[in-house]
This record gives structure tokens, sequence and C-alpha cells, in this order.
């Protein structure tokens, strides 16, 4: 499929520029980015408050329009509405509106993107049972957890089946257990063919998830790439075994001092705190 | 500001130049419709005034009206004439199209407020008690005046003006006058040109106008040839000394 | 699970639908109906008590009251719902959700505005059907008691005092009395959504409205001195056109109190008036997308 060269987002020398009202200063919030997500991957935004990751968003969106430069999104421009037919977007800390059931916002969101009758339906029952909200899709969105939010969000991203996410902060304000289900959610749309766009600070997540990541700073791009390629230590190498004793290991340490390595470390690998967490609380998988 | 923003100030001001012209016709012509063609004669002064007063009050004006209109009926059962006159003054003034608050007010004032001045238990003078009855005949003809300048298309103020001059002031030259301006109005009914002629009958020096205009009454059909008039007819032949063969041959009455 | 979506439309008359309907059932979620109870409660309370009063007077009050308080009502509604309606909507990012699915700004507005127009729409039925309840029982007491004070009247004066009550009661001339006042909430809709598309706060957008609410007034004044007399201060007469040009002229949507005072109004005279409020509001609606179309989120 031809579809398949066509970048999921693609930035060409993008700059936005703020002006400060009654005032002649301006906010430069991205600087002369260029950027391309390829189709079926899992991107992440990274940045520090205020680095431009917002901005950037919204432009490829068409909430805001760039001073400079064109963003596209499978290959149409953002400012025009159709782009947006390929596109699902979670905003970071959503409210939605209170006073829906989660169906009905499922419906809402269905309907203005042209679904109706037994099609959107459907789909809405669908995507409850996908973000695992059948148990309360009769309940207003008043009374959701911020987990059971962030997942009613999910499901009204994709519903008008879009190739691509956006997320800003998926995982803000979730539980250990709520963001493990959102994560899982994510590789599951990843196995869809759906590509990813993730913006947030938290990096352990995004390092277990995204296949590639951009860092920016003061709206410039700092770094980007291969998440393996960016943060391996290419000089070294860790070996993780099981059940050593401890004759293997004076011989490993042997070898070692034999050559021309150096034994940097020798450890008991932990438990992150999030899986220990987990197993105490009963959610893992 | 924005550029879009003095784009948009540009917009409603396009739109005001256009639309200024058509509201100054359709505010000429609400006032041409809703006195039917007859001018308003008030001074810009007061109308200036009386407007911004309405305005302050925009959609609560006729509800503040009829609070007002409360008051005086129960001022009226204390029989407060001076608190029913002060507030009634203020009903018809945030009301001035409405004839009923205008004829009530006229009706207190020359009706009910004068009797009670006249048999005021607490001053003994009677001439001065028939100053008040008369005062405040004045006061209630004054109301159905200025309901006349505020709605000159009503015929009710008319008949009610004429009947303070014929009933209450005697002025029977007066009171054809007013009810003759209340028989020219669109609605008014039938009766109104006879009150007219009734009362010029009574005015010294115009019987043979009355005279004249009973006649064409008379002539002008069936319907037209009440008792009344056929007495009113009989009387001024004799009055006037009609010579017999110019006098209608009446029904005997 | 792939399956072709259905082709996108540039405007989309469903897509709209589904954002008044959504609009109208927020509204509706947050009790503002609840005034109407205060509107019964009002009429009734009303009636009551003016029992004692002359007929005429009775209609007078109950009229001048319902109207009235419908006048207030719908205003009130159309300025309070739209106020907040799109403030809430950036404030919750859920303008975010809607605009990041293919809808186009102008739909996304126009659905909003109708959503509220709508509204105003079941508001003034029901308000009318509570008010034409209160009227036709207000009629049939005083027939009832006509007929049996003048049992003994000739039938011919029988029939000319009925008919008297008939003509105090309801009369034809209260529906385009009624339509004035959803026209004028209507045009207050547009014009509060067009201020809360540049406003800073809902305050800021409510305040402005009321203002423009006592001017609007008082318009014709300043529209009649611009247009009708030379003046030699080019100040006063600069001043005099702003007001006339930027203002609506809201008097002119006053019927109801001539109306209600018996004076009838003219069809012709009435369509103008009605075209005048429709043009109000399809400017202000216009302005207002041309400033949210470029508005940065």
């Amino acid at each position: 499929m031809a579809d398949s060269l066509v970048p999921a987002i693609s930035i060409r020398n993008l700059t936005k520029v703020y002006p400060i009202p009654f005032k002649r200063e301006r906010v430069v919030a991205v600087r002369n980015l260029s950027l391309h997500v390829e189709p079926g991957q899992v991107y992440g935004l990274l940045g520090p408050n205020g680095s431009g990751k917002s901005t950037t968003m919204k432009i490829i969106l068409g909430l805001v329009s760039p001073t400079e430069g064109t963003t596209t999104i499978f290959g149409r421009d953002s400012s025009e509405v159709e782009s947006r037919e390929q596109v699902g977007f979670l905003p970071e800390n959503p409210y939605f509106y209170k006073f829906l059931t989660g169906e009905e916002t499922l419906f809402f969101y269905g309907k203005i993107c042209g679904l109706r009758g037994a099609k959107l339906r459907e789909r809405t029952r669908e995507l409850l049972a996908l973000v695992g909200l059948e148990g309360a899709r009769d309940r207003r969105l008043g009374g959701y957890s911020k987990g059971m939010l962030q997942r009613i969000g999910l499901a009204q991203a994709l519903v008008q089946e879009p190739r691509l996410l956006v997320l800003d902060e998926p995982t803000a304000g979730v539980d250990p257990a709520g963001s493990r289900e959102i994560r899982d959610l994510i590789l599951n749309f990843k196995t869809r063919g759906i590509t990813v766009m993730l913006c947030s600070h938290l990096l352990e997540q995004v390092q277990e998830i995204c296949d590639r990541i951009g860092i920016l700073h003061q709206g410039k791009l700092v770094r980007e790439g291969r998440l393996e390629e960016l943060i391996s230590i290419e000089n070294q190498t860790e070996l993780i075994l099981e059940n050593a004793s401890p004759d293997l290991l004076r011989q490993i340490g042997a070898l070692v001092s034999g050559s021309d390595a150096k034994l940097i470390a020798q450890h008991q690998p932990q438990r992150t705190l999030e899986r220990f967490f987990l197993e105490v609380t009963g959610k893992e998988k | 500001m924005k550029k879009v923003h003095l784009i948009a100030l540009l917009i409603v001001l396009g739109f005001g130049a256009a639309k200024a012209p058509v509201e100054q016709r359709l505010t000429g012509e609400h006032r041409a419709a809703f006195f039917h063609g007859a001018k308003l004669s008030l001074d810009l002064r007061q109308q200036i005034g009386q407007m911004a007063f309405l305005a302050a009050l925009s959609g609560f004006r006729s509800v503040v009206a009829d609070l007002l209109f409360i008051q005086a009926h129960t001022a009226w059962e204390h029989v407060e004439w001076g608190r029913v006159a002060l507030l009634l003054n203020q009903v018809t003034a945030l009301e001035p199209r409405n004839v009923l608050y205008w004829d009530t007010a006229a009706w207190h004032m020359a009706w009910n407020a004068s009797v009670a001045a006249r048999y005021d238990k607490k001053e003994p003078r009677e001439a001065l008690r028939i100053k008040r009855e008369r005062e405040y005949f004045h006061v209630g003809a004054d109301f159905a005046a200025r309901g006349i300048q505020n709605n000159p298309d009503r015929y009710n103020l008319y008949e009610r003006l004429g009947m303070i001059y014929r009933d209450k002031l005697g002025d029977h030259c007066k009171a054809a006058d007013v009810f003759e301006r209340g028989a020219h109005t669109v609605k008014a009914p039938d009766y109104e040109k006879r009150l007219a002629v009734y009362e010029l009958a009574q005015c010294p020096g115009r019987e043979r106008e009355a005279y004249a205009r009973f006649r064409e009454l008379y002539e002008s059909g069936e319907h037209e040839r009440l008792p009344s008039v056929i007495k009113w007819l009989g009387i001024l032949q004799e009055k006037l000394n009609i010579p017999a063969s110019e006098r209608l041959n009446l029904p005997p009455n | 699970m792939i399956t072709t979506p259905p082709k996108h439309r540039a405007f989309s008359p469903w897509r709209i639908h589904a954002i008044a309907s959504n609009a109208l059932l927020e509204l509706a979620r947050l009790k503002v109906f609840y005034f109407l109870l205060l509107f019964a409660l009002l009429i009734i309370g009303s009636s009551a008590f003016m029992m004692e009063f002359p007929f005429h007077e009775q209609f007078q009050v109950l009229k001048d009251l319902s109207l009235g308080a419908m006048s207030i009502f719908t205003w009130l509604l159309a300025v309070l719902a739209t106020a907040m309606i799109l403030p809430k909507d950036i404030e919750d990012r859920t303008l975010y959700t809607i605009l990041a699915k293919p809808v186009p700004r102008v739909e996304y507005l126009l659905g909003k505005l109708l959503g509220v127009l709508w509204l105003l729409l079941l508001s003034t039925v029901l308000m009318s059907a509570m008010f034409a309840l209160a009227l036709a029982t207000k009629e049939h007491l005083v027939v009832a008691q006509t007929m049996r004070e003048m049992a003994h009247a000739p039938q011919e004066q029988l029939q000319a005092a009925l008919r008297d009550v008939h003509e105090h009661a309801f009369t034809s001339s209260l529906v385009p009395g009624v339509l004035s006042i959803y026209l004028k909430a209507a045009i207050f809709a547009s014009l509060t959504l067009l201020l809360s598309t540049f406003a800073t706060s809902s305050i800021f957008t409510i305040i402005v409205s009321f203002v423009i609410y006592f001017i609007g007034h008082v318009q014709h004044i300043a529209r009649e001195e611009w247009l009708g007399s030379a003046h030699p201060m080019a100040m006063k007469k600069v001043f005099l056109a702003l007001v006339a040009l930027l203002f609506p002229d809201l008097q002119l949507f006053n019927l109801v109190d001539d109306i209600v005072a018996g004076n009838a109004i003219q069809m012709a005279l009435f369509v103008k008036t009605v075209g005048l409020g429709c043009a109000y509001t399809f400017v202000y609606a216009f302005v207002a997308y041309v400033i949210f179309a470029y508005k940065e989120l």
C-alpha cells in the first residue's frame, strides 16, 4: 500500500511565535522543528514543561496555526478539517461532558464523526469492551475515576477508527494499576497497526512502550532517534543470570580480569517499585 | 487588538450602517401603525426623560405599572385620594399607551374622589368642599386629556373626557367638541357621533348646527331614527322656529 | 476491525444536530427548566391575588405579568446559557476533543447556538402554554360569573357583555407578541455567543451583554438625534452615530406592551420586524464565526 510510504506525521520547519498582548515582546514556543513519525510506530515526544510539546501537538491537530512551516497527517495538511479524520486525540486531564454517561459520550463523539444508527451502536459497544468500561456504560462521567476518564478518553479518540492517536500525558494522575492498563491498551493499539504519538514526562513509561523518541527543549528538538540507540551505552554489556553458582561467578570474574574488559558492577537486579506495588495489590496480570 | 478583531468590528459597523436607515424607517412605521396615522404631540424633552425611565425598566415596565396600579387600588379602598392620584400618575407615565389606566384614573378622580371631597365630614365649610370637588373634576379631565395626547387614536378617552365636561363640569360646548373628535377615530362606535350632536344641541348658539346634524342622521336611514334623535329634532324644530313646510314629518314619540 | 469510515462532508447538518442536541441536553441536565416552576407560581399567584379586581384589570395584569416574566426569563436564559457554554468547553478542554475530530469550527459554533435557540424555543412554548391555560381558566370563570350576574338581562346585552369578556381574554395579536419575545432572546443568544468568542471570562460576557440590553432600549433616541437633526458639534455627532451603528434598536422588538394595551400590530410591519431580528441574529453569529475561526485554542 502506498500509504505505508506516507509518514503518519510530518512536521517541516515548524515555528510558532506567540505575541504577548499589550507588549512588544514575543514568545517563541517552537523553533524550526522538523520531525517525521512513520506509520505503525509509537513515538514519544519528551520535554520539560514549557518546552513546546503541547503547542506542537495543537498545531498537528489544527487547533493552533503555525507561524511558519507545515505539518501534515498522512499527507494532508493539518489546516484541513479532513486531515482529522485519521486522528484521535486525548488531551491532558480531559473532563468531557460530566452530564453524559459513558455510552452517551461515545455516541456523541461517534455522531460528530458521521457515524449513526446500528453502526454507531456497534462501534460504541466494541469500544466500551476494548477499554473495559462495559460495567460503567450507564454511569455519568461525573462519577468516573481518573483512570476511567482516561479510558473513556481513549475510547472516544478511537471512535472513527483513526490510524493515528495523539495522546497528551495519558497517565498523568492515574494510579499505577490504571496506568498499566492504559499502557497495555497503547501496546494493543500498536499491534493493530495504529500509529501513536505520546507526549509525556513520565520517562519510565515512555521507555517501556516507545519505538522512537524526540526530546524538545526550549522549542527546539535537541535529540531524536530510536529508543535503544539513544539510551544504550555502547561500550557496556549487561548479563543477567539466573541460578548462577558462586563458583560460576568466580570463573567469569577470572575471565574478565584476564581480558581487556573491566567489571564495573555486580549486583542482584531489583524489581521496580511499580512491579512490587502491582504484585502486592494483586493487579499484576 | 488582533487583526481579526478589527475585521469583526468593521463588519459590525458595516452592518450598523446598513441597518440604521432600516431601523429609522421601522421606528416611523411602528409609530404610524400604533397611532393610526395620528401624530404624537409630546414635548421632546418629556419624551426623552420618559423613554430613559422606561428603558431602565425594560421588560419589567408593564409589571411595575401593574403593581403601582394595585397599590392605587388599595389606596382607594383606604380612601386616600391624594395617594391614588399620585400613584395613577406614575402608572400612566410608565404605560402611556394603555388606555385602561388613563380611563380608570380619570374616572376615579372625576367620579369618586370628587364625591368623597364633596361629602367630606372632616370639612365643615361647604364652599371649600365644593371647591375641592371641582378641583377633582379638573384632575379627572386632565388625566383624560393627557391620555388623549398619548393615545389620539382611541375613542375611549374622548368619551371619558366628554362625559366629564357633560356630567361634571356642565360644559356642553366643550363636551360636543370632544365627542366629535372621538367620533372620528378609527374604531369609534356609531353612538359617538350622536353623543356629540346631543351636546351640540345644548351648546348655546350652536343649536342650528345641531339641528342640521340631527336631520342628517335622521335622513341617513331607519337605523338612526332612534327615539332620542326624534325627540331632539322635535325640540329643536320648536326652539328654532323652523317653518312648517321645512319641518320633518316626525313619527309620534 | 478496519472498515472505511464514512466519507467526510464539508458541511453536515447531522453533525450540527449532534452538537446542538448535546448542548440542549447539557442545559436540561443543569436543571435550567426549573425556572418554569417559578413562572407557574408567578402566574398562579397573580391570578389568585387579582380576584377582587374588575375583569379588565385581571386580564391586564395576567397578560402583563406573564409576558413580562416570559420576556425577562427568555432573555436571561439566552444570556446566561450562551455565556457559559463556550468558556466551559474551553476550560474543560472538551473543545479540543471535539475540534480534533473532523468537525469544522463553523459547525461547532452553529451547533452550540442552535442548542440554545432550541432551549429558548422549548421554554417559550412551555411558558406560552401555561399562560394560555391561565388565560383560558380566567376567561371561563369570568364568563360563568357574567352569565350568573346577567341571568335576567336581555339576550342582546348578555351577548355584548360576553363579547367584551372574550375581547379582553385571548386575542390573536398575542401570538406576534410572544414571537417578538422569542426573537429578542434569539438576538441575545447570538450576540452573547459573539461576545464569548473574544471575552476572557463568562462574567465579562454577561456584564457586557446586560449593558448592551440597556443601551439597546435607548439606541433609537441616539439614532433619531443622529439622523434627524443637524449638529454643529462633530464630537457629539460621532458619539451618537457610534451608538446607533454598534447597538441594536431593541425598542423595535418591544411589541408586547402595545399589544397588551390593545393596539393590534399589522402583519406587514411584524414581518419586517422579524426580518430585522433575523438579520441581527445572523450577523452576530457570522461575526462570532469570523473571530472563532482564527482563534488560537
